[in-house]
């Protein structure tokens, strides 16, 4: 074969020609957290495979951080990522009852005008 | 200040920049894994990108070229790269520990500069410290796991080290000027870097359970400093004007 | 064909029979038809699970297979500011591969398996790549033109139903912004520059109008049809509109730096449907059943890759660990 790219050119094809291909070698599977700036969330940017946490982070600066600006990552074993199952997604679906924690369920400026035409009397 | 010694200090070292990132960046899409290809690759567009920018110091300051000509169109004896740089990737063993010798000896060449009399490399070294720092972390990461992973990768990362010293130790081939830039200032000379270099990548050899090869004198790759090049570099730079040379009034 | 869908007539039939649990798919679709997405660990049909593996894993294969033509002019691109762009656009190439891979491994399938599969045959990638680049014009008009009919596929695919393909396509199509800019920056160079340079850019295209038109599969009329995957927003845009699309946005930029397709029928009508000859649809299979002029170059090249990092990967492996998928 003869290759217009000089750099295939001048690799040892032959060496891969014959014989099965095997690719099975599996890493580690990092999850990649990545910290914008200073004060902002970490946020959840996708995976690398890698064999060791230093190995894992410095993949994830090329993989997640070449562009833009990066204050830190962080790369924490997939393995290690414990999460709910997704059918009790239904959990997390708040009642109308919870109004209480709501800021804007207190309103009393009604009352306090209120009051105040009563004094006034 | 010595003009010509400065000179010959810029052109050695952004082409030594210029040249590795060219040979690393033929990495690129071919790596041994899809995250270490665009790492590997980032990295040699940093090296492309720090020998542009001291071609401009060299064209700014200096009264050279434009950094364009200089780099795409000077003939092979104006070229002042050691052989090192110029050899072909090979497989990744040596490709990796090129970079592992190479870019020590970049880094605490810069971290010397960084006290040079002359201001505009003062500035360069400040501000590409962090890529360089990137640099050597990787390559030591992989010569770490690489020199202790198993049989294979530690017996092929010793033959790699073992051909690759002799051309590492060209890095520092002295200049004719030597003498001048340590007394004005510029740079603390080859022999300092060297020892530094030694020292530094001794322990780190060590931790990758690698031994360094004794070398002889005479076996070291020398004259790439005076413009004598290994036969890899003329096929190079023959590539890397070929577009160029088709229409050499056209702007690209 | 690169993150598309095409079906085989005995695929559409199977599509088209039920055999899943009817309560879960109801609730399945409705989540959909919602405009909400699919999360890894979610009940899924199995043919949404294998189309939507199938339709990633060929787009992860195109992303890493495509890096090769362009590859080609790496060590010969002119200047700092050329070779520089190629080299970082021909990177973000594989680091697309990188994030495609990780999304359609959460469908179950590792990254070895997908890249021993693109090695062995049994997974394709776009059919675009098994061109060559001639010259550094090639590059300009990959970058411009083949790069622009990428991006109108990816941005529709972007809108799909499977949150960890969406997520990756909008990182994409970030980055594919610059790899357009770069590439219509090159082209406008050539068409402005020399007569030289005007000559192996018409060259270029002449030679890549077809593989264009190609790019978006057979025409619709041809095609095996599913609602079911359209329903599914696995596929979100038939292969004519996608194409028509792409004519629209691409010709006019091409026709302004007084340049021409190899097609005197080439003209878009009242109804703003594009008009174009038969872009000869046996090339298309004779090359996807590689015919192409490179497809055995790319294989052998990537085969490479595989087999000369081998020792690499082995040797950073930890032999205790077990493979995990990532999580989204
Ligand atoms: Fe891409
Ligand atoms: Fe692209």
């Amino acid at each position: 074969m003869s290759s217009l790219d000089p750099r295939i050119k001048r690799l040892d094809l032959k060496k891969t020609e014959e014989g099965e291909v095997h690719t099975n070698t599996h890493l580690i599977t990092w999850e990649v957290f990545h910290q914008e700036k200073r004060g902002k969330q970490p946020m959840h940017v996708g995976a690398v495979h890698a064999s060791n946490p230093e190995m894992a982070l410095l993949m994830a600066k090329e993989t997640f951080g070449r562009r833009g600006k990066t204050t830190n990552l962080w790369v924490v074993k997939s393995s290690d990522v414990y999460t709910f199952p997704t059918e009790d997604e239904d959990m997390f679906e708040t009642t109308p009852e919870k109004m209480f924690r709501d800021p804007a369920y207190y309103k009393v400026r009604d009352r306090i005008e209120k009051f105040q035409n009563k004094q006034k009397v | 200040m010595n003009n010509e010694g400065l000179k010959d200090l810029l052109y050695k070292m952004a082409d030594d920049a210029l040249i590795i990132g060219h040979r690393n960046s033929e990495w690129t899409g071919i790596g041994p894994m899809l995250e270490e290809d665009l790492a590997f690759s980032s990295m040699a567009q940093d090296k492309i990108g720090h020998a542009q920018a001291l071609y401009k110091i060299l064209h700014e300051i200096l009264g050279e070229e434009d950094p364009d000509k200089i780099a795409f169109l000077r003939e092979e004896k104006k070229f002042k790269c050691c052989h090192f740089t110029e050899l072909p990737i090979g497989e990744y063993d040596f490709s990796l520990v090129r970079h592992f010798l190479f870019d020590h000896a970049e880094a605490l060449r810069y971290e010397m500069l960084a006290q040079s009399s002359f201001q505009p490399i003062v500035l360069l070294a400040k501000k590409i410290k962090g890529e360089i720092k990137y640099h050597t972390m990787h390559s030591d990461s992989f010569l770490k796991q690489l020199g202790t992973g198993n049989e294979e990768s530690h017996a092929r990362m010793q033959s790699a080290l073992n051909y690759a010293f002799p051309f590492a130790l060209g890095i520092f081939e002295k200049s004719e000027f030597e003498n001048e830039i340590i007394a004005d200032g510029i740079f603390a000379g080859e022999e300092e870097l060297k020892k530094r270099w030694l020292e530094k990548i001794a322990t780190i050899i060590a931790a990758a359970t690698l031994k360094l090869p004794h070398v002889d004198e005479s076996k070291i790759a020398y004259g790439g400093r005076k413009g004598f090049h290994s036969e890899y570099l003329k096929p190079l730079l023959d590539e890397m004007c070929e577009v160029v040379r088709t229409d050499p009034e056209a702007e690209w | 064909m690169y993150g598309n869908t095409s079906l085989t007539e005995e695929e559409a039939k199977r599509l088209n029979l039920t055999e899943e649990d009817p309560i879960k798919l109801a609730e399945f679709e409705d989540r959909i038809t919602r405009g909400e997405k699919i999360e890894p660990g979610d009940w899924m049909p199995k043919e949404y699970r294998k189309q939507l593996l199938r339709m990633i894993e060929q787009h992860a294969h195109s992303e890493i297979v495509g890096a090769l033509p362009e590859g080609t002019w790496i060590t010969r691109a002119p200047n700092f500011r050329r070779k520089l762009a190629l080299i970082a656009k021909v990177q973000d190439e594989i680091g697309h591969g990188q994030l495609l891979y990780s999304a359609a491994e959460t469908l179950g399938k590792t990254r070895e398996q997908m890249l021993e599969d693109l090695l062995n045959g049994k997974s394709k990638y776009s059919n675009v790549f098994n061109y060559p680049a001639l010259t550094w014009a090639d590059v300009a008009v990959i970058g411009f033109l083949v790069d622009g009919a990428a991006i109108v596929n990816q941005v529709i695919n972007s809108k799909g139903s499977y949150g960890p393909y969406c997520r990756a396509l909008e990182r994409i199509c970030y980055e594919e912004s610059f790899h357009l800019k770069q590439g219509h920056d090159n082209v406008v160079y050539l068409a402005t520059g020399t007569k030289h340079q005007r000559a192996i850019l018409q060259d270029a295209i002449n030679r890549w109008y077809r593989p264009l038109l190609h790019f978006f599969g057979p025409p619709d009329r041809n095609s095996q049809h599913s609602e079911k995957l359209m329903k599914w927003k696995v596929k979100l845009a038939s292969n004519d509109d996608m194409r028509n699309q792409f004519l629209d946005q691409y010709v006019p930029k091409i026709w302004e730096l007084d340049l021409t397709f190899p097609d005197p029928n080439l003209k878009k009508n009242d109804d703003g449907i594009w008009e174009f000859s038969d872009p000869d649809w046996d090339e298309f299979k004779r090359v996807i059943n590689g015919g192409g002029p490179c497809n055995a170059e790319r294989l052998e090249v990537r085969k490479y890759a595989e087999e000369a990092g081998r020792w690499v990967r082995n040797a950073l492996m930890s032999k205790n660990e077990k493979y995990v998928m990532p999580m989204a």
